[in-house]
C-alpha cells in the first residue's frame, strides 16, 4: 500500500465528508461513487488505475476551474442584459466558450504563437517532445505544436467560411421558398433533392476534379453539398411559422417579402437553425479530411487537422499518440461548439428546467 | 387514409423526376472530368495512338448526346448496359456489391437505431445531469474524429490487442450468418459510432422542445413520473424530427460508407463506385448514384410518411 | 563444443530457416559461436537452408487493387494484375532470383549477329489450365496482341522495332527485329507480355482466365480476391503451395494487421513509417530489396526556365538526398545519381562522381544563368508514391537555402498520369522496375520517345542509345553505358533523387529462397510460386 494510495482514498473520503458537512448532495454524490469506481478500478487496474483517475479528474477539474473564471471575466466585461443572460449558462457553455475563444486566439495570432512556420523543417522525423518542440516533430520533421496552431488559422478558417456560406445560401433558399411558395418552392426542392441524393464525398470527388482544387473551391463545393440541408431544415421551421395569423395579418398589411423574412419569420426559427450549425460544422470538417483521403484537400504545406490525422493514422497501432493530437483538437472543437449551441438552444426554447 | 397514397404517388413521380436529373447531372460530370476512359484505363503506358484507338473500341467519339441518349434508352428498358471496361453486364457488377453494402447498413442500424432513440429519451429525462454530458461528449467526440481513424482506433484494441473480432472482414462464399456477423462486426461497430450522435442528439432536442408545452406542464402537475411524461405524451410528438434524421442517417449508412470498406476491405458498393469515377467507367457511376439517389429518395418518403402516420395533426389536416 | 553453443547454433539454424538470417550473417555468427567455416557450411546446407515443403494455403495481400481491373494484359497496370498474372499465366522468361535471366515457357533462346533476329526454343511440356498444350501459335499471338495499327495495349511501344513473328514448328518462336536489340529476352519478361491462348483468327482469348502459370484461378472478384489451386502440369520447378488467395487490401493499416494478427501469410508493401515498429515482431520477417524502380523529377528542357542547363543543374544540387531518403524512405532507398540506372540492372557503371546536396554551389550555377530568386511548380500527388506530397514539401524547404522557390501544387491522385504527367513542366513521377538500362533509356529518355518525360533531345545519347541496343559485347556495352550516365547526370532533365526499395513482408512461417528477385515486391510478383510454408 504505497502513500499515493493511502493519500488518494483519504483525500476522496475526507471531500466527501465535507460535502455531506455542507449539505452539498450532488458533490457528494459525485465525490462519493468516485471512491467507489476507485475501489473497483483500483482492484482490477491496481495503481497505475488510480493514477490514471487521478489525472482525469485533475484535468476535469482544471477545466471546470478556467470554466467557471472565464465565465465571471466575460460577465464582469458585458453590458448589463448580457451579463445577466450569461449568468444563466452552464458551466459547460462556458468551457465551450473559453475552447472557442482560445482557438480564435490561435487562429488569429499563429505565426506569432506558433515558435516554428508550418512548413520549416528543423528536425528528425518523429522526434520526442523537448524544450524546442512541445509535442515533438511530425514525419518530415516539422514542429508538431506550431502546426497545430497553425492548423487552427487554415482548417477552422476553411470549415467556417464554408459553413457559414452553407447556411447563408441554405437558409436565405429555404425562407424564400417557404414564403413564395408555389414553383419556385417545388424547383428549389427538388433541386435540393438532387444534391442530396448524390453521395457528398463522391460529388466533391467529381467537383474537384473538374475545377481543381483551389481553396475557393473547395469553401464553394463544400457550401453547396451542406446547403441542401440547411434548405430543407429552413423550408421546414419557417414552413410552420407561415402559417401563423400573425403572417397572415402582415401579409394584409401589405409587408413586402424581404420584410417578412427579416422580421417575421427567422427570429422564430433560429433555434434549430442555431443547433444544426453545431453539428455541420463539424460534418464539414470531416468532409474535408475525407476529402484528403482522396488527395483533393488543402495544398500542402499548409497545416490542416484532417491530414494530419491521416498523414500518420497508421502508427496509432504501435500506441504513437502522433495521429491523436489533431484528432482531439477537432474533437474539442466540435465539443466546445456544440456545448454553446445546445445553451443557446435552451435560452431560445425558454425552458427553466 | 387516401391521401397518404396521393401522397406517395405524387412523391414517387417527382423521385422519378430527381432520378433523370441526376443521371444528365452525373453523366456531364463524368464528361467534364480531366482525361478519359482511355487514358484512365492505360494509365502511365498510354500513348496517343493507343488512346485514340481505344476510345473508337469504346464507342466514345459519338457525341456525348447520342451516348446519353443511348444509355437512357437501354435504363428505360431497364438495361443499365455494360461496363465500358470489362464488359460484364452493370447489374450483374453491381448486385452483389449492393446487397453487401445493404446488409453492413442493416447490421449497422439495427444497433444504432434503437441505441440513439433510448439514449436520447434518457438524456432527456436526466437533462443536465453528469450522465447526460457525459453521453455529449462521448458522442460528440465519435462522430469528430474522421471514420478512418475510428476505424483504425477499433481495429487496435478489439483486434490486434485482444484479438476478439478479425481486422479484415473480407467475405468468403460458403460463410455461415453467425461467422458474418463476427467478421462484419468491427465495420458495423464504427458505423454506429458514426452515426449515434445525430440521432441521439435529434432525439434529445425535439422531446425538450416539447416539454415547455402546456399540455406536458399539465401531465406534470398531475403528478406523473418523469419517464412517464417523456415516454407517454413528449415521445409520440417528437417523432416527426426523429424520423426524419433517423432516414438522414440511415441514407448515410448505405451512400456514404467509401472509407469504412476500405479500411475493413469490405467488398461494398462504394469502392467499386470510387473506382470506377477513377477509371470514368461511366455506365458503372451512373447506375451507382442513381441506386444511392432511388434510396435517398424512398427513404425520405418513407420518412415522411412516417412523420404523418405518428402524428394525428398531420393524419386529420384541417 | 559446449552445450550452452550448440543451443546457440541451434537458434541460428532456426533463425536462418525462418529467412531472418542471411547465409552470410549465419556464417558470422556461427564462427563467432565457436565453428569452423567448413562446418558451419554444412550446417547452412543441412539445417538451415531448409528444403521447401508443399502444401497449404498461401494468403497474400496486395496493396493496389482495382474493382475495374480486366485479365486482357494489354490494359495490366495494377499491382492485382501484375501479381495475378506471374501466379497463373506464363512468360517466355523470367528474371531468377540472383537478378540473371532464366527461362520460363521459352527453354533456351538465342540471337544471329546483329542482334535482329531471335529465336525462342518453347519447353514441351508446358500447357494451358484447360489441358491444351502451349505452342508457338499461343505465343505468337500473344505478342501480336501488343502489336499492329489496332491494340490498344500499354506496351505496344516496347515492341515497335519487332518486324514479324513467326514459328519454325509447334515449338520454335522467331522474332525478326527492324533494328538489332541484344535485350530482347530481357524485354519478354514485361508484364504485358504473358501468354493466353490464341484464337483461329491470331487473336487470343484473355476473357476467361486461363493461363500456363503455376496456379489456375478457381473463383475470383477484381479489387477484392481471387482463390487459385495448383496446376499440377506446371512446366517449372516450385509451386510448393496447394492454393493462394491474393487479397486486394489497398489501406495500408488493413494490410499491416492482417499481417500482424496472421489474417494473411505475406503483404506486397509495408507503410515505411512503420517499417522499424513491425520489425520488433518476431513472428515477422521484413524484406527491404534494393530494385531499379525511381522516383523521378522531369523538368521540361524546352521551356524557360529548364532549357537554361545550369538551372537544371542547380535545382538538381538544390536536393538533399540523404535527408530525402531517410525521411521520406526510412533508408529504403537507394540513393540515385540523376541518370536513370539502377544498381540493381545490368551494366551499372561504377565509379560516377555521386552528385550532393549543394545549395551554394546551386545559386552560383543560377547567378550564371542570370535567374536568381527562381520561382517554380512542382506538382506531386500522393498516389504516385507514397509520401510524394511530404517529399515535394520537403525538396522545397532545401531549395530554400539556394534561394529557389518552390510552389508545391498537390494534384488529385485520380487522373495524375492523364492530366499531369507529360502536361506540367515540373512534377514528381514514379516509375516501375524495368529489366535492363535499355527499354528504360529507350522509353522515357530517347529524343523521340512518346515518354520523353523531360523533352530532352541529346545527340550524342541517342546515338550511343542506338549503338548499345545491338551491342552483342557486354563490355563495349558497359562502357557506353557510362558515358550516357555522364550526359543524362550533366546535362538531362530529370532529378532523380533515388531507387526507391521494395518493402514487403511474410509471417516468419514462410520460407523464402535465400535471394529474392527484384522486379517487383515479394520476389519478383512470383512468391506464389517460388516461396513455401515451413511448418
Amino acid at each position: 500500500m504505497s502513500v499515493f494510495v493511502i493519500g488518494y482514498y483519504s483525500v476522496l473520503i475526507a471531500a466527501s465528508c465535507l460535502a455531506v458537512y455542507l449539505e452539498r448532495r450532488r458533490v457528494f454524490m459525485l465525490l462519493f461513487s468516485l471512491t467507489l469506481i476507485s475501489f473497483v478500478a483500483g482492484i482490477l487496474g491496481g495503481v497505475s488505475a488510480l493514477r490514471t483517475i487521478t489525472i482525469l479528474v485533475a484535468v476535469f477539474a482544471l477545466a471546470a476551474g478556467v470554466s467557471y473564471a472565464f465565465k465571471e471575466f466575460l460577465i464582469q466585461i458585458s453590458r448589463p442584459g448580457l451579463a445577466r443572460e450569461l449568468r444563466t449558462a452552464p458551466l459547460t457553455a462556458a468551457f465551450g466558450m473559453f475552447v472557442i475563444f482560445t482557438y480564435a486566439i490561435a487562429g488569429i495570432f499563429a505565426p506569432w504563437i506558433a515558435p516554428h512556420g508550418q512548413a520549416e523543417v528543423i528536425s528528425t522525423s518523429f522526434a520526442p517532445p523537448d524544450a524546442n518542440m512541445l509535442l515533438g516533430a511530425d514525419q518530415l520533421g516539422r514542429d508538431v505544436f506550431s502546426r497545430i496552431v497553425y492548423g487552427a488559422r487554415n482548417t477552422v478558417g476553411l470549415a467556417l467560411a464554408a459553413t457559414v456560406l452553407a447556411f447563408v445560401m441554405g437558409a436565405l433558399a429555404g425562407l424564400l421558398a417557404a414564403v413564395k411558395g408555389g414553383w419556385f418552392d417545388q424547383f428549389m426542392g427538388r433541386f435540393a433533392d438532387v444534391i442530396m441524393s448524390v453521395p457528398s464525398l463522391i460529388f466533391a470527388l467529381l467537383m474537384l476534379s473538374i475545377f481543381g482544387t483551389s481553396l475557393l473551391v473547395i469553401v464553394v463545393v463544400v457550401a453547396v453539398i451542406y446547403s441542401p440541408r440547411v434548405f430543407r431544415l429552413t423550408r421546414a421551421v419557417a414552413g410552420n411559422v407561415v402559417v401563423m395569423d400573425y403572417i397572415e395579418a402582415a401579409k394584409l398589411r401589405g409587408e413586402g417579402d424581404w420584410y417578412l423574412i427579416r422580421r417575421e419569420i427567422l427570429p422564430n426559427s433560429t433555434a434549430p437553425l442555431v443547433a444544426e450549425f453545431g453539428l455541420e460544422f463539424c460534418f464539414v470538417f470531416l468532409l474535408i479530411a475525407g476529402l484528403s483521403f482522396l488527395g483533393l484537400g488543402i495544398q500542402p504545406p499548409t497545416a490542416d487537422w484532417g491530414s494530419m490525422v491521416r498523414e500518420n493514422a497508421t502508427l496509432i497501432s504501435f500506441g504513437d499518440i502522433t495521429p491523436l493530437i489533431p484528432a482531439a483538437a477537432i474533437a474539442l472543437l466540435t465539443v466546445a461548439v456544440n456545448f454553446v449551441v445546445d445553451w443557446m438552444l435552451f435560452r431560445s426554447t425558454g425552458l427553466k428546467g | 387514409m387516401s391521401d397518404i397514397f396521393k401522397l406517395v404517388a405524387k412523391r414517387l413521380g417527382l423521385g422519378l423526376v430527381t432520378l433523370f436529373v441526376v443521371s444528365i447531372l452525373i453523366f456531364f460530370a463524368v464528361e467534364l472530368l480531366p482525361g478519359d476512359i482511355a487514358q484512365a484505363v492505360l494509365g502511365q503506358g498510354a500513348t496517343e495512338e493507343t488512346v485514340a484507338r481505344l476510345r473508337e473500341r469504346m464507342g466514345l467519339n459519338d457525341p456525348a448526346i447520342m451516348r446519353y441518349l443511348n444509355w437512357l434508352g437501354g435504363a428505360l428498358q431497364g438495361d443499365f448496359g455494360v461496363s465500358l471496361i470489362s464488359g460484364t453486364s452493370v447489374t450483374e457488377a453491381i448486385t452483389q456489391r449492393f446487397l453487401n453494402t445493404l446488409f453492413l447498413a442493416a447490421y449497422a442500424a439495427v444497433i444504432a437505431v434503437p441505441f440513439a432513440i433510448i439514449l436520447g429519451v434518457l438524456v432527456a429525462l436526466m437533462r443536465d445531469t453528469l450522465f447526460d454530458r457525459a453521453a455529449n461528449v462521448l458522442t460528440l467526440t465519435s462522430i469528430s474524429s474522421p471514420e478512418f481513424f475510428l476505424g483504425y482506433v477499433l481495429i487496435l484494441y478489439l483486434s490486434v490487442k485482444t484479438g476478439w473480432f478479425p481486422a479484415i472482414s473480407s467475405l468468403s462464399p460458403g460463410m455461415g450468418f453467425g461467422e458474418l456477423l463476427e467478421r462484419t462486426f468491427l465495420p458495423a461497430l464504427t458505423l454506429v459510432l458514426v452515426v449515434t450522435a445525430h440521432m441521439m442528439r435529434m432525439t434529445r432536442a425535439a422531446i425538450i422542445n416539447l416539454l415547455a408545452s402546456p399540455y406536458i406542464e399539465m401531465a406534470r402537475l398531475k403528478g406523473m413520473p418523469p419517464w412517464k411524461v417523456i415516454v407517454k405524451h413528449a415521445l409520440p410528438n417528437a417523432w416527426a424530427p426523429i424520423i426524419n434524421v433517423v432516414a438522414l442517417n440511415l441514407a448515410y449508412l448505405i451512400t456514404g460508407v467509401v472509407l469504412v470498406e476500405v479500411v475493413f476491405v469490405y467488398p461494398g458498393i462504394g469502392q467499386l463506385l470510387v473506382d470506377a469515377v477513377s477509371k470514368r467507367d461511366f455506365p458503372i457511376v451512373q447506375a451507382c448514384c442513381l441506386i444511392f439517389a432511388a434510396t435517398f429518395i424512398l427513404l425520405n418518403l418513407a420518412a415522411d410518411v412516417g412523420s404523418i402516420l405518428t402524428n394525428p395533426r398531420l393524419r386529420h389536416p384541417k | 563444443m559446449s552445450k550452452k553453443n550448440q543451443e546457440q547454433i541451434d537458434r541460428l539454424a532456426d533463425a536462418a530457416r525462418r529467412g531472418g538470417l542471411s547465409r552470410r550473417d549465419f556464417m558470422h555468427y556461427s564462427v563467432a559461436a565457436g565453428l569452423t567455416a567448413t562446418t558451419a557450411t554444412g550446417l547452412w546446407t543441412t539445417k538451415a537452408a531448409a528444403q521447401p515443403k508443399s502444401g497449404g494455403n498461401f494468403r497474400w495481400g496486395l496493396h493496389d487493387g482495382n474493382t475495374s481491373d480486366t485479365h486482357d494484359p494489354g490494359t495490366y497496370v495494377t499491382r492485382q494484375n501484375i501479381f495475378l498474372a506471374h501466379t497463373h499465366r506464363s512468360y517466355l522468361t523470367m528474371i531468377m532470383g540472383d537478378g540473371s535471366l532464366g527461362p520460363d515457357l521459352a527453354d533456351s533462346w538465342e540471337a544471329n549477329e546483329d542482334a535482329t533476329q531471335w529465336i525462342f526454343e518453347l519447353n514441351q511440356d508446358a500447357s494451358f489450365h484447360s489441358g491444351k498444350p502451349v505452342t508457338a501459335d499461343d505465343v505468337i499471338a500473344s505478342l501480336n496482341h501488343h502489336r499492329g495499327d489496332d491494340t490498344t495495349s500499354a506496351a505496344k511501344a516496347l515492341l515497335t522495332d519487332v518486324s514479324d513473328i513467326t514459328k519454325d514448328g509447334d515449338h520454335t518462336v522467331v522474332v525478326t527485329l527492324s533494328r538489332g536489340n541484344a535485350d530482347l529476352p530481357w524485354l519478354m519478361t514485361d508484364y504485358h507480355f504473358a501468354v493466353c491462348p490464341a484464337n483461329d483468327d491470331g487473336t487470343i482469348e484473355w476473357q476467361s482466365g486461363d493461363g500456363s502459370g503455376p496456379y489456375k484461378i478457381d473463383s475470383g472478384e477484381w479489387g477484392v480476391q481471387f482463390t487459385l489451386s495448383r496446376h499440377d502440369g506446371w512446366h517449372r520447378e516450385g509451386a510448393y503451395f496447394d492454393t493462394v488467395e491474393l487479397l486486394t487490401l489497398n489501406d495500408p493499416n488493413a494490410r499491416q494487421t492482417a499481417l500482424v494478427t496472421g489474417d494473411v501469410d505475406a503483404v506486397s508493401l509495408i507503410e515505411l513509417k512503420t517499417m522499424a515498429l513491425l520489425q520488433r515482431d518476431p513472428n515477422l520477417v521484413i524484406h527491404n530489396v534494393p530494385s531499379a524502380a525511381a522516383i523521378t523529377m522531369p523538368m521540361f528542357c524546352d521551356q524557360a526556365p529548364f532549357d537554361n542547363v545550369d538551372v537544371r543543374n542547380a535545382l538538381k544540387l538544390a536536393m538533399n538526398r540523404d535527408e530525402i531518403i531517410e525521411k521520406i524512405t526510412f533508408g529504403a532507398a537507394t540513393k540515385a545519381n540523376d541518370f536513370h540506372h539502377s544498381p540493381a540492372q545490368p551494366y551499372y557503371p561504377e565509379g560516377i562522381p555521386q552528385r550532393d546536396y549543394d545549395p551554394d554551389q546551386a545559386r552560383s550555377l543560377l547567378k550564371k544563368a542570370g535567374a536568381e530568386g527562381l520561382t517554380i511548380s512542382l506538382s506531386a500527388a500522393d498516389s504516385v508514391y507514397t509520401g510524394a506530397v511530404d517529399m515535394a514539401v520537403l525538396y522545397a524547404e532545401q531549395a530554400r537555402a539556394a534561394g529557389i522557390n518552390v510552389n508545391v501544387v498537390r494534384e488529385p491522385n485520380d487522373g495524375y498520369y492523364s492530366d499531369v504527367w507529360l502536361k506540367k513542366p515540373f512534377c514528381l513521377v514514379s516509375w516501375g522496375a524495368r529489366p535492363t538500362p535499355d527499354v528504360m533509356y529507350t522509353l522515357a529518355y530517347k529524343d523521340d520517345a512518346a515518354w520523353n518525360e523531360s523533352h530532352w533531345q541529346n545527340e550524342r545519347f541517342n546515338e550511343l542509345l542506338l549503338a548499345a541496343k545491338s551491342e552483342l559485347d557486354n563490355s563495349l556495352r558497359a562502357e557506353m553505358y557510362a558515358e550516357m550516365a555522364m550526359l543524362a547526370r550533366d546535362d538531362g532533365g530529370t532529378i532523380i533523387p533515388f531507387f526507391n526499395n521494395f518493402v514487403y513482408a511474410n509471417r516468419a512461417n514462410v520460407g523464402t529462397p535465400e535471394e529474392l528477385a527484384a522486379s517487383w515486391e515479394n520476389d519478383g510478383a512470383r512468391a506464389a510460386s517460388r516461396w513455401w510454408f515451413n511448418d
